[in-house]
């Protein structure tokens, strides 16, 4: 038989697709996990430290974001503020008040929780490009705030945290304590996403994404979904705030509420696979360490250049991936699991 | 009788336009209501109007015994109605069978129970090879069935279908007619548009005709197919029902 008969062939061999059950864990997601423990374990030089610390802390944030983003459909530009309501709730509660970051990341994600459901309140009637355009905004009325409020935030000075190492103050010397708390905060994210995949609740966000009209006459009512969405998204993302703030040891309104933090925020599940679980983590896994990476090694060659192959990467694995990483993902399994 | 849908002098204007005006009539339960006319007549409206996707100007709504004049789609739904689109709204990254457990949840508030509900209604309407499927395999015809499985698996009171038959083949419109006929033994009420006739002037109980926005006709199928202002308004002839 030729080649092209052959495939052919493979062609009528095609059966119905089914799509895989929402909520269930494969083999790869395991194996990863392992991965993820093992770069944890092992010793690895200084600078390679910093970049799983960044690459875990920004999958959980990705996987956040995605909860709104990818499975309630409200595409966010404005993650940022949560981020630095999260980091500055527990770093003004510790600075000014003494109260341990493992109270006062809580509280920060209570906090972000409360104006993410607010945003998603006086959104309601947004759609589309309206809703991405008001997320930017409200976020730079968040980090405007932040810079003026200099009493309570410091400012454009910002604010810092001694660098004394201690439990209790949830500042570590040890670069692997860090890792190991941001690939916690990581799973954290995951299960919550997986739980959401599998609840009722998670069905009726995909709903009002998919169509609102005939959500609402299920029973749904779209505007409680979205709220929902939005404020656990948001409260993760504080979350992973204030673990932010206790790495980096000081905050300040035009980085950490930045909308360049609110699209890199975005940036990593669309490449990685929006409304999936694993998308937002491997979309971190090659992203964050490629630009980290790029800027270390070429951030002094040439001013600018580093970005120049951040983003002609970004553009081909849009151009080539159009479903994200998970998609193509997807298609491999599927392609090896009908070869003979 | 008790009437399980009762309108009263309901009108919606858009702009200048009466879609529907000062119209009234009662669903009584186990009835099974057809609603017909051209294009245009304003039932799409009247359904966005009981369903609580539009908000009337004036008229009263009442249902399952309450007044639900303006409420929300969500609102109504809970109390027992349910409805189909004309053009199918299916959620497109779920899977048939999800598509439907969306509306098993109404009475099947956990999932694996929720997705045999879901599972029963699809073999009611013959999609059962289709349960796992993505939505963008299936062709009108099947969007069709699963826009009424989706209607029957919250078990309502009332379901407004919005013209089910079309792009279905002979056949389909035979098994669908039968599949609507026997709803009213299940306690379902039923009202029905439908362009597919000798469907719904078979097996509608009753029969209502909508023009420019007002009822100008009302009663059994037999009789509708010979009135005269039906035949100048739609029908275009008599039609023969033998």
């Amino acid at each position: 038989m030729s080649l092209a008969a052959a495939k052919r062939g493979e062609r009528h061999a095609w059966r119905l697709p089914a799509l895989p059950r929402r909520g269930a864990v494969s083999w790869f997601e395991v194996g990863l996990l392992i991965v993820c423990v093992a770069l944890v374990a092992f010793e690895l030089p200084q600078n390679l430290r910093d970049v799983i610390v960044l690459t875990f802390l920004f999958g959980g944030l990705a996987l956040a974001w995605n909860i709104a983003g990818g499975y309630a459909g409200l595409i966010s530009f404005g993650h940022a503020a949560f981020f630095g309501i999260g980091a500055y709730t527990s770093t003004i509660l510790f600075v000014h008040a003494g109260v341990t970051p493992w109270i006062g990341l809580w509280l920060g994600a209570l906090l972000s929780s409360a104006v993410g459901a607010f945003l998603a309140v006086i959104c309601a009637r947004l759609r589309g490009p309206f809703f991405i355009l008001s997320t930017l905004a409200a976020a730079e009325v968040v980090r405007i705030g932040a810079l003026n409020w200099s009493s309570l935030t410091g400012g454009p000075e910002g604010l810092s945290i001694l660098p004394v190492a201690s439990l209790a103050s949830m500042v570590f010397s040890s670069k692997t304590v860090y890792a190991a708390l941001m690939l916690a905060y990581l799973v954290i994210c995951y299960a919550v996403t997986k739980a959401l995949e599998a609840s009722r609740f998670g069905y009726y966000l995909a709903a009002v994404r998919d169509d609102e009209d005939a959500a609402g006459a299920a029973g749904i009512n779209p505007l409680l979904a979205r709220t929902g969405a939005m404020a656990l998204s948001a409260a993760l993302t504080g979350l992973g705030g204030s673990l932010f703030a206790q790495y980096f040891l000081y905050l300040d309104p035009t980085f950490v509420i930045s909308p360049d933090l609110s699209f890199q925020l975005a940036l990593l599940p669309a490449v990685g696979g929006l409304g999936t679980a694993i998308g937002p983590v491997l979309g971190s896994l090659l992203i964050t360490p490629l630009s980290e990476l790029l800027r270390a090694y070429l951030g002094n060659m040439a001013a600018g250049l580093h970005l120049v192959i951040y983003s002609a990467g970004l553009i081909g694995v849009m151009l080539y991936f159009p479903s994200g990483l998970a998609g193509a993902l997807n298609r491999l399994a599927a392609g090896g699991k009908r070869k003979p | 009788m008790t009437a399980v849908l009762e309108v009263n002098q309901l009108s919606r204007a858009f702009d200048a336009l009466w879609a529907v005006r000062n119209v009234s009539f009662r669903v009584e339960a186990g009835e099974l209501l057809g609603l017909i006319g051209p294009n245009g007549a304003g039932k799409s409206t009247l359904y966005n109007l009981i369903a609580g996707a539009l908000k009337p100007s004036h008229g009263d709504i009442l249902f399952a015994g309450r007044r639900v004049t303006g409420w929300r789609a969500h609102h109504v739904a809970r109390i027992g109605l349910a409805r189909t689109f004309q053009i199918p709204k299916p959620y497109r990254q779920l899977s048939v069978v999800e598509n439907v457990m969306l509306t098993a949840f109404h009475h099947e508030r956990s999932l694996p129970r929720a997705r045999a509900l879901a599972e029963t209604t699809l073999a009611d309407v013959g999609l059962s090879e289709y349960a796992g499927a993505p939505i963008a395999t299936l062709t009108v015809g099947l969007l069709k069935r699963l826009e009424v499985a989706r209607a029957l698996a919250m078990r309502p009171k009332l379901v407004l279908f919005d013209e089910i038959m079309a792009g279905l083949t002979p056949a389909e419109v035979g098994s669908m007619t039968r599949l609507v006929a026997e709803l009213p033994s299940r306690g379902i009420t039923v009202l029905w548009v439908e362009h597919v006739l000798h469907a719904i002037m078979k097996t509608a109980h009753r029969i209502m005709v909508l023009d420019r926005g007002e009822i100008i006709a009302d009663g059994p199928p037999g009789t509708i197919a010979r009135d005269p202002a039906v035949v100048r308004a739609y029908l275009g002839e008599e039609l023969n029902l033998a």
